[in-house]
């Protein structure tokens, strides 16, 4: 399964690439303060199994052989995740307490959240992008489309009949959907469900025409011949799926959208300290058996510098704003 | 016959993996787990697996998946034990095992109830075990035939059925089913993303939890109720029959054990606490099917015991068949073994019967081991178990109490669900205090958000044209059922004969 998914050629350039950016940044991370000198929590906001829990435990098991401390993932699930990322907001800033989040909990609900107990600029401090997941669009196989052009074809032949599930409204799923129907210029209906799982036995089942999710949840069954991949919602093709094409090189340039998994500190935690998780996360993504389990899950690792990913988190929270507001989707 | 023997053929590779030493033992520490968080309230299989998923990394993913299973159907075994000896669902799905369970161990039956129970399981745990062997494929496609339409015709039903539930007042089960509907309400509206009356406390958003509300009303209620009630409890515990079923008992129940397995292994494949729903509408049908039960349902009938505890056991089974043969986690429980399997790199999804037919089949046979196991298990324990009954409450009940405290702050690892729980206990004891049964409550509870949540997503997919829930044959006939079961409520001749056996109840 996950020899058939990976890209000819990509799994040899990237190593070495990062491995050589891991060396050139050797020195620097030794004369930087050491992490961590005490033992470390990583608030994970969701229940255990999924892929922010599933990172926070292979990167603790990591920090923890390199350096002797022990690090306790725990798991804070509620309130779509804010019950987690809020006792993190709380937490001492001196590097022994993490969060690890996934992006939309950043960059759409600083936006569609009003009542949230915690703000991410006042509170938080961008620490690194661990890995970046991307999203495909795919139909049940019976719907006749076989391409995005013809998908919009028929979603304009039959305005406001075809309909699309989302792991909830405000999920990044949902606005994925939201900016297609913008951006494609067509009428389909939202149909919002409780998560991913539920969603998606639907379309198994036909009873919506089409999805947006997680590329390597949908792709075995498209294997199994089950659904229809479309595009994926990248710029460029992934490289877990080459022969996908993307939604930008099929008609609708508007579209770049990748899912990322991150860590963040707590806002006053010292500049050396989150350097150096920066540095301690991106070592641990250079090892070769992190590398295969993110292959695996289809999960591209990064390593973002904190400066870097801070700037990178505005610019999606500016983009997803913009989406929110000229859907006219109202914060709650 | 060709797909016979391809079936043979499977099973043997299967019982090839399950029958190494390193996986019998697997299994059987995975059954003896499940079968101890079984036993301890509150403490449920979710909460074990997810804290045992990072140790399974350095063990083989079969080895891993066989204990991670063996916690699953082995908690269902263990939590009827709680729920038969002091009135506490130890596994939510043991609700329904409380109602008559507990009345059978007042009457010194409690050794009966729990062998019962046991052979109910093992029978459902078989049965089970083979049909997902041999139909798992058909039985996952049946699944997709289920929209929101079809739900909301099965939660109406089920709702009706709630009713049936009660062996008191018929309004005041009506009373408690509203009232568990309304408590549904909380947290945020899936539609709209709404949150509604969560009064701006973030851990209400997602709604109360269905472990506080049954820790709450049962077992917290029960607890401090019997502390005024010294003389009555006193009685129960030193009246001890015989352990066994008579053949009389036996005879008794198989029926019923045969239909509670049948009604599981078909609910346990729908998404969304099938083994759960099973063990309600099993002992909705048995009573419902009892003529001039002896003793009546709710005061210790063995039927009210066999036929959940088989349908759930059974349901627990089947609930595997979404996750092995499509990849798609139809409970919590299964969403954490999809974790254990990317753990693994094993990509769950429909291949997984094809690319790891060791995993598939092996996971099957040890099942099926497993169940053997449980029984192997459990059947000499019972005595062990019913001697807990005479441990003084003033050691056993604090006890208790501390155990459902940690198994509800263990689901979400926070103080505020425990508060909630206490909170439930306070209102369970007025409720029995008032004489409502809260039994309607919880199953109010749990139908009414899937029943609200898949009638807006029918109309929503049906453009607002109410017809689908008629034109949709499968919704149609579930809704007929419904009608059919309002009529025999409130003809007036058969709810006579229902008030009179309300009478004799009471008295």
């Amino acid at each position: 399964m996950a020899a058939d998914m990976r890209a000819p050629g990509w799994s040899c350039r990237l190593p070495r690439l990062l491995l050589c950016a891991a060396a050139a940044l050797m020195p620097v991370a030794g004369a930087a303060q050491a992490w961590p000198t005490k033992p470390v929590r990583f608030v994970a906001p969701f229940p255990p199994g999924g892929p922010v829990d599933l990172l926070a435990r292979l990167i603790g098991q990591k920090v923890t052989e390199k350096s002797g401390q022990p690090v306790l993932v725990e798991n804070r699930p509620g309130a779509a995740g804010n019950l987690g990322i809020e006792l993190v907001a709380k937490a001492a800033p001196d590097g022994a307490t993490l969060l690890h989040v996934p992006a939309g909990n950043i960059t759409i609900n600083a936006t569609l959240m009003r009542d949230m107990p915690f703000n991410w600029d006042r509170d938080f401090v961008a620490v690194t992008m661990i890995a970046t997941a991307p999203n495909l669009l795919a139909v049940h196989a019976g719907v006749p489309a076989k391409s995005l052009q013809e998908l919009i074809g028929l979603a304009k032949a039959s305005p406001g009949r075809l309909t699309y599930g989302s792991p909830g409204v405000g999920s990044g799923l949902h606005l994925s959907g939201e900016l297609f129907r913008r951006e494609a210029g067509i009428d389909i209906a939202h149909v919002p469900y409780k998560g991913t799982t539920q969603a998606m036995n639907d379309l198994l089942g036909g009873q919506i025409t089409m999805m947006f999710g997680a590329l390597p949840v949908l792709m075995p069954q498209v294997k199994a011949g089950k659904l229809r991949a479309i595009a994926v919602t990248s710029k460029a093709r992934s490289p877990h799926a080459p022969e996908v094409p993307s939604i930008a090189e099929s008609g609708v340039p508007g579209i770049d959208i990748t899912s990322w998994y991150a860590i963040m500190a707590p806002a006053k935690t010292p500049p050396e300290i989150v350097a150096a998780v920066a540095e301690e996360v991106r070592r641990i993504l250079a090892l070769p058996e992190v590398r295969q389990t993110l292959d695996a899950q289809g999960l591209t690792p990064v390593g973002m510098r904190p400066a870097d990913f801070a700037a990178h988190i505005r610019r999606e929270t500016a983009a997803w704003a913009r989406v929110i507001r000229d859907a006219n989707i109202k914060p709650e | 016959m060709d797909a016979f023997n391809t079936l043979v053929a499977n099973l043997g590779i299967g019982f090839g993996v399950a029958f190494t030493f390193q996986n019998l033992i697997y299994c059987f520490v995975g059954c003896l787990l499940g079968t101890l968080i079984g036993v301890l309230p509150g403490i449920g299989p979710i909460a074990t697996i997810a804290m045992l998923l990072p140790a399974t990394y350095a063990l083989p993913p079969v080895a891993a998946l066989i204990m991670l299973a063996g916690i699953y159907y082995g908690a269902q075994y263990g939590g009827s034990t709680t729920a038969i000896l002091v009135n506490l669902p130890g596994e939510s799905s043991s609700v329904v095992t409380m109602l008559d369970g507990y009345q059978m161990a007042r009457k010194g039956r409690a050794g009966v109830a729990l062998s019962t129970a046991a052979l109910g399981s093992f029978i459902a745990g078989c049965v089970g075990t083979l049909i997902l062997a041999a139909f798992a494929a058909p039985l996952a496609e049946l699944a997709f035939k289920f929209g929101p339409a079809e739900y909301f015709s099965l939660m109406v039903l089920g709702l009706i059925g709630a009713v049936v539930l009660a062996s008191g007042s018929l309004i005041k089960a009506i009373g408690m089913i509203i009232l568990g509907l309304l408590l549904g309400l909380v947290g945020t509206d899936v539609n709209t993303g709404v949150s509604r009356f969560a009064f701006g406390i973030p851990e209400l958003s997602d709604g109360i939890g269905f472990i506080s509300v049954a820790m709450g009303v049962f077992g917290f209620a029960e607890i401090i109720s019997n502390v005024d009630m010294k003389g009555a409890r006193e009685t129960f515990t030193n009246k001890i029959t015989n352990l066994f079923p008579r053949w009389k008992d036996i005879k008794e129940c198989l029926p019923a054990i045969l239909r509670g397995t049948g009604i599981g292994s078909l609910l346990g494949i729908l998404p969304g606490g099938g083994a759960l729903l099973a063990a309600f509408a099993s002992y909705t049908i048995e009573k419902k099917l009892a003529k001039n039960p002896d003793p009546p349902f709710g005061q210790g009938q063995i039927r009210g015991v066999a036929g959940p505890e088989s349908a759930n056991n059974a349901g627990a089974q089947t609930s595997f068949i979404p996750l092995l043969t499509l990849g798609i986690p139809p409970n919590a429980v299964m969403a954490l073994m999809v974790g254990a399997m990317t753990i693994h790199n094993i990509q769950p999804g429909p291949q997984v019967m094809t690319s790891n037919p060791q995993l598939f089949w092996g996971m099957i046979a040890s099942m099926w081991l497993g169940n053997l196991m449980l029984v192997i298990l459990n059947l000499p324990l019972i005595g062990m178990w019913v001697q807990l009954l005479k441990v003084p409450y003033r050691i056993l009940y604090p006890a208790i109490l501390m155990f459902c405290c940690i198994g509800v702050f263990s689901v979400n690892n926070n103080s505020f669900d425990v508060l909630i729980t206490v909170l439930f206990g306070v209102l369970g004891i007025v409720f029995l205090r008032f004489g409502c049964e809260a039994a309607p409550l919880l199953l109010g509870f749990i139908l009414g958000p899937m029943m609200e949540e898949n009638l807006r997503r029918a109309m929503l997919l049906s453009r607002g044209d109410p017809s689908v829930f008629l034109t949709r044959p499968l919704s149609l006939t579930m809704l007929l059922m419904a009608l059919a079961m309002v009529v025999i409520i409130s003809l007036p001749a058969i709810s006579k004969k229902r008030e009179e056996t309300f009478q004799e109840e009471a008295g």
